[in-house]
């Protein structure tokens, strides 16, 4: 299998757009997660202090 | 989101430990899969010829194509959402609205930019006002409308509701960018994916990585779309305990 990497005169198009990608699927995959993590540990702590006050 | 009884302000969902026990694993199953099939579809995109009149650019529409579908797939799921809710009052329904608008305008927002970015050599210019440039415009316009709703007002159930009939109002749009390459003179090229005439149709040697990199977009977003309605669970849930502990 031939790999092509070289865009030539095309790369200060093609590059830009596969970084661009790659840079909102990252933003995508981080604030989904730190979000959920965010909350999760939120609703843990204050579950525990419930438990604890009974 | 959606009514609930005062006097139980844990029974905002119909169901929530179903759908927390469905998503524990459903989401790093579907990311698993969005990253294998991601791997795969740039494996594809960089062994796939140059096209003979595109050149290299062609690999763009490897990561352009499944962007674009993705934003109106996406709609589609809000508007599907928040018409569960506005209808059915069912508070995963408004989550579920909630979770996809923020990955929606994201998708939409890099379609315009990887398509700008292949418009430039390919066109000649970065962008023109014809009829799918623009209305894929007004589709992230709505997009940033619901989620500029849902802050702007204090009230959530209202909050809610002014946001779902945006969302269900902007519903009309979809076949609007849909068809707008048949129904008016564009520089954008017609569908030559899976719905296209056979004569328009891709090669094997690009519909491969086309729909390859399709999937793993679908993947990737059931994955974090999940992740984000979790996320909103344990936020409400959050919420509903300090209310408890104020009040108590």
């Amino acid at each position: 299998m031939h790999f092509d990497f070289d865009a030539g005169k095309y790369a200060v198009y093609v590059w830009p757009a596969f970084a661009l990608t790659a840079a909102v699927f990252v933003w995508m995959i981080t604030d989904s997660l730190a979000s959920a993590r965010r909350w999760r540990r939120e609703a843990e702590r204050l579950q525990a202090l419930k438990e604890a006050k009974k | 989101m959606g009514a609930r009884d005062p006097h139980h302000p844990l029974d905002f969902l119909t169901n929530p430990e179903r759908f927390m026990a469905f998503s524990r694993w459903a989401a790093p199953m579907f990311g698993a899969i969005a990253a294998v099939l991601a791997l795969i579809g740039l494996v594809l995109t960089f062994a796939a010829p140059e096209d003979y009149q595109q050149g290299d650019t062609v690999r763009m529409m490897f990561i352009h194509v499944p962007a674009a579908s993705l934003s109106l797939f996406v709609y589609l799921c809000l508007g599907i959402a928040s018409f569960l809710a506005l209808v059915f009052r069912h508070a995963l329904a408004d989550a579920a609205a909630v979770a996809c608008a923020p990955l929606g305008a994201a998708f939409t927002a890099l379609a315009l930019a990887t398509g700008s970015l292949w418009g430039k050599p390919m066109w000649g210019t970065w962008w023109v006002w014809d009829a799918r440039l623009t209305s894929v415009l007004v589709l992230l316009l709505f997009y940033l409308g619901y989620l500029a709703l849902r802050s702007a007002l204090e009230d959530e159930q209202k909050a809610a509701r002014a946001a779902a009939i945006l969302a269900l109002v902007g519903l009309i749009n979809l076949p609007i960018v849909k068809f707008s390459v048949e129904w008016w003179n564009s520089l954008h090229q017609g569908s030559s994916t899976l719905f296209a005439k056979p004569e328009n149709r891709l090669p094997a040697v690009y519909a491969w990585p086309m729909l390859v990199m399709s999937l793993a977009y679908l993947s990737a977003f059931g994955s974090l779309w999940l992740v984000r309605i979790r996320a909103l669970v344990w936020r409400r849930k959050a919420r509903a305990l300090a209310l408890q502990q104020a009040e108590g």
